[in-house]
């Protein structure tokens, strides 16, 4: 039953009043002179005051001096001890302040515990946050000397990038060559198509002029060969002729042994058989020449005809060859179509290597422009990783000094105890 | 004055006065003679006439020589005789005043005698002779 310390002592004053008045009615009964009757009741007042005074001071002393002894224990920084007051039947406001105390004491040794756990925490990771800002520095080392390889490597490629632009704009140019060239063929492929096309006409031409050529000189050759046959018979008719000349020969001959058979009478006869005989020599003479003739206008003529052949042969070889033209003049006309197919999609294909040229090109400025813009980055990288490196140095150093007063948090809250030292 | 007849027996020229020849015949149908030796080509059917074909080259050592178409009709005065020679040429007037012997080397030719003509030698024919010669050959 909970009785305050108020009560107690009205409760106790009670009591001693209530002793007093319990002896002073007692006392008449007891044997003693009535002049110590009035102290005897001051004095068992008294008594009973002091008894119930001492007891309830001690027990009530005693709890004070255990809360102050728990008061200065945690001031110390123990608080490993809960303050333990006597129990008591009739607790007081001791007890609650004991249990104030010890609430006050639980917060304050959770209160530490925290503390202390968190400055281990905070111990650690200012360790590992050194740890990390160590390697941050390190990692921003190898960063600035990657960056810086970047950068030299950016410097490469914009070389390289020119050399390419360069490069390119040369392939446009040859391209471009290629291009005129190609339509220069075209132009020679068209003009040789043109010209065996009218190199084909000329041969067909020349071909039909050779076909009517050996028409006609085949009907000279016919000619020929009939003309030889004319002479022929004027060969029959020259052979008549002499032999009516020979036998006039002889008749003249025999007229003249006649008439010289007849003396004076054949005489004039033998002047007639005589002129005769001259005109039937003449005969045989024109009749010879006439054969000679004959036979050398008939050789003349074979060697015409032998010729004619000839040329009849040549003719035919010189149509071979005007054919065989004709078929070379088609080929060359085949092949410079070809050629002009060839050569079309030859410029064609090289106008589009151009416009691929130039986009290329355009494309080659524009990785130029990247390259120069990534240089750039690349040199604020290199600024912003030496920023980020002397942030970490700085960092670092922060970290330390924290790990710092982290010890120092720890040392100072070290001196808090929390549990018994065998259980520490 | 002498009107002759020139011929040729093989590379030699001959002449033959006109009065001794009958006739000078061409392509004449030759008969052959049974039994008959070898200058006898065969015989002729002469107007009515068999008259004997000589074949003269032979006869006279020009076994190689060409033979003419023409024949020589011999008068009946002189012999009945045909004759081949190798070409019957012209008729000309010789002057038989400049007759000369015949050289040795011609003997056995029929020879006569030697003139110069229009700068050619022409052997005076001898029907004598051949007449002679034919004899000999008689069996």
């Amino acid at each position: 039953m909970r009785v305050e310390i108020s009560y107690k002592f009205i409760i106790g004053f009670l009591v001693v009043v209530a002793s007093g008045v319990v002896v002073n009615l007692v006392v008449p009964f007891l044997q003693i002179a009535p002049e110590f009757q009035q102290i005897f009741t001051i004095t068992c007042s008294l008594v009973v005051g002091l008894v119930f005074g001492s007891v309830f001071s001690r027990a009530f002393t005693a709890n004070i001096r255990r809360l102050t002894t728990a008061a200065a224990r945690i001031s110390r920084g123990d608080l490993a001890e809960d303050v333990r007051i006597s129990e008591s039947r009739f607790p007081d406001e001791t007890s609650d302040l004991a249990s104030a105390m010890n609430q006050i004491q639980q917060s304050l040794r959770g209160l530490v515990g925290e503390i202390r756990n968190l400055s281990f925490k905070v111990a650690s990771s200012a360790q590992s946050l050194s740890g990390t800002s160590m390697q941050v520095s390190a990692s921003a080392q190898e960063v600035a000397g990657t960056v810086d390889q970047i950068s030299k490597g950016a410097e490469t490629q914009a070389e390289m990038v020119e050399e390419s632009n360069r490069r390119f704009k040369e392939m446009a140019v040859s391209i471009n060559l290629v291009a005129a060239a190609a339509a220069k063929l075209v132009h020679a492929a068209n003009q040789t198509v043109e010209t065996a096309r009218s190199g084909g006409a000329l041969a067909d031409a020349s071909l039909g002029s050779i076909r009517q050529v050996l028409a006609e000189v085949e009907s000279s050759g016919q000619q020929m060969v009939s003309f030889v046959a004319r002479l022929q018979q004027i060969g029959t008719f020259v052979e008549v002729i002499n032999g009516i000349a020979q036998k006039t020969n002889l008749l003249a001959l025999n007229a003249t042994i006649e008439a010289s058979r007849a003396g004076e009478y054949g005489r004039g006869f033998a002047v007639v058989a005589d002129e005769i005989r001259k005109l039937a020599d003449s005969s045989t003479t024109s009749a010879d020449e006439i054969t000679r003739l004959v036979a050398t206008i008939r050789s003349e003529g074979e060697r015409v005809q032998s010729s004619m052949a000839h040329v009849i042969e040549e003719m035919e070889s010189g149509r071979e060859a005007v054919d065989r033209t004709g078929q070379a003049f088609t080929t060359i006309t085949q092949h410079a179509e070809g050629t002009r197919v060839k050569a079309t999609s030859i410029a064609e294909l090289a106008e589009q290597q151009i416009s691929e040229a130039e986009r290329i090109t355009r494309a080659i400025d524009e990785i130029d422009k990247v390259v120069s813009d990534n240089a750039a980055a690349t040199e604020e990288v290199s600024a912003a990783t030496q920023e980020q490196s002397a942030s970490m140095e700085e960092l670092s150093q922060a970290a330390k000094s924290l790990s710092v007063l982290s010890e120092s948090m720890l040392n100072i809250v070290k001196q808090f105890k929390l549990v018994e030292k065998s259980r520490d | 004055m002498a009107l002759t007849l020139l011929f040729s027996l093989g590379e030699l020229s001959y002449g033959l006065e006109i009065d001794a020849i009958q006739e000078i015949v061409e392509d004449q149908v030759l008969h052959y003679v049974p039994g008959a030796c070898g200058v006898l080509t065969g015989a002729i059917n002469f107007h009515g006439r068999v008259l004997p074909v000589i074949d003269l080259p032979a006869l006279l050592g020009f076994p190689e020589a060409k033979r003419s178409a023409r024949w020589l009709v011999l008068s009946p005065a002189q012999n009945s005789l045909v004759l081949t020679v190798s070409e019957v040429k012209r008729i000309v007037a010789l002057d038989l005043s400049t007759l000369q012997r015949p050289p040795a080397s011609l003997a056995g030719k029929a020879v006569r005698g030697v003139i110069e003509h229009d700068s050619q030698q022409i052997n005076l024919f001898d029907t004598l002779a051949i007449c002679a010669q034919l004899e000999d050959l008689q069996p």
